[in-house]
């Protein structure tokens, strides 16, 4: 196993060197003068100060030089220094992940926990209503446009019945850990960001679950007389366990990418929200940091399904 | 949207002027006045965008303005109503020649933690300007005698800042010429810092990365505003708790939030239930807004315009556009009073000059500004006049080359896009090829500034500061030029002699009176020609819709100042 | 974007033979029988033709174009007694059914061309790193694994953000991201098919590379690539308007369903009835997509069960 582990890890390496270059590339050849949109406005501002600006910022060298100096900078976690908020980018997204990170796990909690039941009774009941609504709802899930969802929510549960809030993560004045008044916030947002994944899982189960009635070990179990519900939860939801597993590599790189649109919705203060103003400002350094992070993530947690993955089925050799 | 941080073409510093003692409370008292304030309670901002820094000498955006302006106080304020220069932390005086400026702090001020706010601590903000390297403000102190060379390393003191000897609350500031906006750029833009806080960081050996990278820049605990920084929850909020040291009274008020949120319709959401107790929400949510009962409205026009700004020599337009008459044509031609009421429901003035009624650079005697009343016929027979005809097609002509004018604005701002389009429409009916063109605001920027000449006409907004110096935007020094690598806000290329003088006269007078008298009259002549001239159509004033929550007692904002009276506001319970 | 079209791909079967009359014939059989993927087809065409006749409708039956306004009536309330008012005016009073009849035109055009694009790269990549394996394979891993490692919906934000691409390289930007998963699968029945019987004949009478992967190979995988592609047209035509909602994509005055949104959020205080109906068109054409798609596999490969 721990082979396994680290031969993965080798593997991500060149990967995120390849992610490392085109971040680079797409920040640092776009069109526009970043130093000249930071100092835009200020009064009596000369060319001279924008160009010292310029070479603060190393800004002013050739671009694979600049390239080598962010990267080998990156290697010691030095992102570099924001042009906005004058720290380092990278500690400043650290300061910002963990508001991300609950979201994404307590979105992913809604997914398992509604999806994963939908598509096992859908399969109990084949052929019902309940199927067919569930069956239409794991397609469904997937098109409806999440930043709109989230606006008829809003609309709907802060605007008119007020009963959830609107925006933000807590209620000003409440105290950090005030944890029923975070979950009041999280709900709205978390459920737009776990739609596809409670599709997805529905699905998936349905699928499995159907799979695994049909095989003769249940039918043999069913003989011997095990109650359904046994059956079904002994021997489907261990088999069902893999692609649920299998699925999470995709549902991890949604939850990243979506939540940068749900965050801007619900304006939760997020490394999506939080990049996406830098993008729109230019501020190099945070763009390239929040992207190279939310590529680990990726990364990372790729791995973890994949040594999931590995103890969950027997079948998988570790090599 | 939130995001959109740089919206708004911002000219001039921060100088939005900060929080002090109003020396006399019954002017802005209300009916609440009366009676008697309660202590406590917690006053929520709504905010679009969050701060970025807490330091003053690296502040460059508005939000950051705001709570470093609470943090921090300055020595000179202007009057919230009418932006004229009074004492605040420091009194002050120049000399005959105008060349120096004497400040004594006041004898009361204090930092949070005891100490007395001394002149030391104003040469330390100096210094640290001058050391930073990230500073944007360097060119604030130029004409200060010597900080240039402190500021190239050439020297180790900086010569024209002297502290008084018997007094260590008084000190002198020397100027290497007489410049009327230095006045605000070195007193009025929250630059005094704890010595004994910030020294460490600006001795001869340190380098500018100490005072850019500073802790304290963060996390100030050493403040001399009526507040004391507490937390800050990136893209979130802002927590300041009142500081019961100072010097001009302690706030009523326990706590100040500085709350982020998504956009204007969650400002209005917020303030409805009550979430937020004050904002400024955008014109088409007013009318909802004032069905609410909960809260109070305060209009007052805002501390700048939105304007389409002509090309004059643009690659298409820049033809029709170099004529005097045809750029009154598109004044006459455009129903302000109609774009008013369709892009911000009525809640603006049509503006027709650079300065604004608030400010006291605007001429008082309004009767010689032309109005550009809204007249089609006029319009028209200005441009038979320049030689336009209309074609077979209905379209206007001249030399075989048909009016096309392409107005462009940020994209992301409805207000704009409204008015764009607004604006093409009406301009069709003249017989112009007009239409809209959102475009990013980087994109934008980058083209006027940089003197590209694509552009016909620009539909932005400049916020104006305290200061009314328009040197930045109407100098002809200031007009871009790409062969020469010069950038500026130039980007009408239109540029008049007389103009010229009198802002170079406004700006530093060549007999040294910088009285407000004497640059009104400057001001005067320069706001006549651009009238005249219309290289803008100086489009509308905007009012600022300022909601508070009912039970927010003495809050009174102005079109210079929302804070300046913030330690005499209360909650009543 | 990436889990729908990753999971809806993880069960397609590996297992493949020549497409042959019988194939297609119980293919069609089966389309005919299932009667959710024909709603899905007509509710297509009925979006697609409505779309296109566009103009037809705004000149003949609502008698208002898109990009008229009418500053005294902003925001009017949905009535029939006005068929131009029929869904409500925006804030410079432009009728918005026209705008979502229009709007429809940007967004399906966007589907459709950025699609083409993906599926271009995507096959022609997928088929090469198939055939040839080896370096061109690892390279070509290597890249994918790259791409997949930063999340594409985040990639496409930052780019249109920083980049402010105009509406066609958008376009082709959205279809350069989107073709990894085409790829990936062509790739994977590539690899396959090479050592297939007919494949290995035709190699031993000396076809030449070119031919055997376009005219032997291709042909086999064609018919689920279409599945794939009408689900990544959903995909992006739910990208494209996230991105238009932040102001990124199509810009205004062209209607598009994500910016005649953008606009809606700040007066869904005042005119809720402006927010539903894009979201509404978004979400019934990205459903008639994965609908289809998912019928066209079922029908395709009988090992597959919804």
């Amino acid at each position: 196993m721990r082979t396994f582990i680290l031969r993965r890890l080798i593997y991500a390496i060149p990967t995120l060197i390849g992610v490392s270059i085109i971040t680079f590339a797409i920040v640092r050849l776009s069109p526009g003068d970043p130093i000249r949109l930071y100092t835009f406005g200020a009064r009596d501002i000369t060319n001279e100060d924008i160009e010292a600006l310029r070479r603060v910022y190393g800004l002013d060298k050739a671009m694979p030089l600049q390239y080598i100096d962010w990267l080998s900078r990156v290697v010691r976690l030095d992102f570099g220094q924001s042009f906005i908020y004058h720290k380092d980018a990278g500690s400043l997204i650290l300061e910002i992940l963990p508001n991300t990170l609950q979201l994404a796990v307590v979105s992913l909690v809604l997914q398992i926990l509604i999806g994963v039941p939908l598509g096992v009774v859908a399969a109990l009941k084949r052929g019902s209503w309940v199927d067919g609504l569930v069956r239409v709802f794991g397609v469904a899930g997937h098109a409806i446009p999440a930043f709109w969802l989230g606006l008829v929510l809003i609309i709907v549960f802060a605007v008119q019945l007020r009963l959830l809030p609107s925006q933000g993560m807590l209620t000003v004045g409440r105290d950090q850990w005030d944890l029923f008044d975070r979950l009041k916030h999280m709900l709205l947002p978390a459920f737009v960001l776990s739609l596809t994944g409670i599709a997805n899982y529905s699905r998936i189960l349905r699928t499995e679950t159907l799979d695994v009635l049909g095989q003769d070990f249940v039918r043999t179990a069913h003989a011997k007389g095990l109650r359904e519900r046994t059956v079904v939860f002994v021997h489907a939801l261990r088999n069902a366990l893999i692609p649920v597993v299998t699925a999470l590599g995709g549902i991890l790189a949604a939850l990243v990418g979506g939540a940068l649109v749900v965050e801007t919705v619900f304006s939760w203060p997020g490394i999506g929200r939080f990049t996406f103003a830098a993008a729109i400002a230019k501020d190099y350094p945070i763009i390239q940091a929040g992207t190279m992070i939310a590529s680990v993530l990726l990364v990372v947690s790729y791995l973890l399904r994949d040594i999931a993955y590995a103890v969950v089925d027997p079948r998988i050799k570790v090599r | 949207m939130a995001v959109f941080a740089a919206s708004v073409l911002v000219a001039t510093a921060c100088g939005q002027g900060g929080p002090s003692a109003s020396q006399e409370p019954a002017a802005s008292a209300s009916a609440a006045a009366s009676e008697k304030p309660q202590d406590g309670g917690r006053v929520i901002e709504a905010t679009i965008s969050d701060i970025a820094t807490m330091q003053p000498i690296l502040v460059n955006d508005t939000a950051s303005g705001r709570v470093t302006g609470l943090l921090y106080d300055v020595l000179i304020q202007v009057d919230a109503k009418t932006g004229e220069p009074k004492p605040n932390l420091a009194t002050f005086s120049v000399s005959q020649d105008g060349l120096t400026y004497t400040f004594e702090i006041n004898a009361k001020a204090n930092w949070s933690d005891g100490k007395p706010v001394i002149a030391q601590d104003y040469l330390t903000g100096v210094q640290a300007v001058g050391k930073s390297a990230k500073t944007v403000r360097k060119s604030s102190y130029q004409d200060v005698q010597g900080f240039n060379d402190y500021k190239d390393g050439k020297a180790q003191t900086i010569e024209g800042i002297k502290i008084d000897s018997s007094n260590p609350k008084k000190f002198t500031v020397t100027m290497a010429k007489v410049s009327c906006p230095a006045l605000l750029d070195i007193a009025n833009t929250y630059r005094i810092l704890p010595t004994h806080v910030f020294g460490k960081y600006l001795t001869a050996t340190s380098k500018p990365e100490d005072i850019d990278n500073a802790p304290e820049n963060t996390n100030p605990q050493v403040v001399d505003g009526p507040f004391t920084f507490s937390e800050w929850r990136k893209g979130d909020q802002v927590i300041l708790k009142k500081n019961p040291n100072y010097w001009n009274g302690a706030p009523h008020l326990d706590e100040y939030v500085y709350k982020v949120v998504a956009n204007t319709a969650a400002v209005t959401a917020g303030l409805k239930t009550g979430e937020i107790t004050f904002g400024t929400i955008a014109a088409r949510d007013l009318a909802d807004m004032q069905t609410v009962d909960s809260v109070k409205i305060t209009k007052y026009p805002s501390l700048g315009y939105t304007f389409i700004g002509w090309d004059t020599q643009s690659n298409v337009a820049g033809v029709a556009l170099a004529d005097k008459r045809v750029r009154q044509a598109l004044a006459y031609g455009l129903d302000m009073d109609a774009v008013i009421k369709a892009v911000v429901f009525n809640e603006a003035v049509a503006h027709v000059a650079h300065h604004v009624a608030v400010q006291w650079a605007y001429p008082q005697d309004t009767s010689a500004l032309n109005p550009y009343k809204f007249d089609k016929a006029k319009a028209q027979s200005l441009l038979t006049e320049a030689g336009w005809v209309k074609g077979a097609d209905g379209i206007l002509a001249k030399d075989g080359k048909k009016f096309t004018l392409t107005i462009s604005t940020n994209s992301g701002n409805t207000e704009r896009e409204t008015l764009a389009q607004v604006a093409a429409d009406q301009y069709k009916q003249l017989g112009i090829d007009a239409k809209a063109a959102p475009e990013a605001f980087q994109g934008l920027v980058t083209k006027l500034t940089s003197g590209d000449k694509t552009l016909d006409a620009t539909i932005i907004g400049w916020s104006l500061g305290s200061e009314p110096d328009p040197y930045q935007i109407w100098h002809s020094s200031q007009i871009p030029d790409p062969a020469k690598n010069v950038t500026g806000f130039g980007f009408t290329y239109f540029k008049d002699p007389a103009m010229d003088k009198a802002i170079e006269e406004g700006r530093n007078p060549s007999n040294g009176d910088c009285s407000l008298a004497a640059r009104r009259k400057n001001y005067d002549t320069f706001n006549k020609v651009l009238n005249e001239q219309q290289p803008y159509n100086f489009g509308y004033v905007p009012n600022v819709l300022a909601v508070s929550s009912k039970t927010l007692q003495n809050f009174n904002p102005a079109p210079f100042s929302t804070v300046y009276n913030v330690q005499d506001w209360w909650i009543k319970k | 974007m990436a889990t729908t079209t990753a999971t809806l791909r993880g069960t397609v079967a590996d297992t493949l033979v020549r497409p042959s009359r019988s194939l297609w014939s119980n293919a069609w059989w089966k389309l005919r029988h299932d009667r959710l993927t024909i709603a899905a087809f007509c509710m297509l065409a009925l979006l697609v033709a409505l779309s296109l006749a566009a103009d037809l409708f705004a000149d003949n039956v609502f008698n208002y174009s898109f990009s008229r306004q009418d500053l005294l009536h902003t925001y009017e309330k949905p009535t029939f007694s006005n068929l131009a008012y029929l869904l409500g005016t925006d804030e410079i009073g432009r009728s918005q059914v026209v705008r979502l009849l229009y709007g429809g035109r940007v967004s399906l055009g966007v589907g459709f061309v950025a699609a083409l694009v993906n599926l271009t790269i995507g096959v022609t990549v997928g088929l090469a790193a198939g055939y040839f394996r080896g370096l061109v394979d690892d390279v070509f891993t290597l890249f994918v694994t790259t791409l997949n490692s930063i999340p594409t919906l985040f990639l496409l934000l930052i780019i249109a953000a920083i980049w402010q691409p105009g509406p066609f390289t958008l376009t082709v930007v959205i279809g350069a991201l989107f073709w990894t998963g085409i790829s990936l699968f062509t790739r994977g029945q590539t690899f396959a098919l090479r050592e297939r019987e007919f494949v290995v004949a035709a190699k031993t009478i000396g076809a030449r590379d070119r031919r055997i992967m376009f005219r032997h190979i291709l042909p086999n995988i064609l018919p689920l690539i279409f599945v794939l592609a009408a689900i990544d047209i959903g995909a992006i035509i739910l990208a494209e308007s996230a991105l238009s909602f932040l102001g990124l994509g199509i810009l205004p005055p062209t209607p598009s369903w994500g910016n005649m949104l953008t606009g809606a959020t700040q007066y869904f205080v005042r005119a809720p009835f402006l927010v539903y109906p894009p979201g509404v068109m978004i979400f019934l054409t990205v459903l008639s997509l994965y609908l289809i798609g998912d019928g066209l596999r079922d029908a395709l490969d009988p090992r597959i069960r919804g």
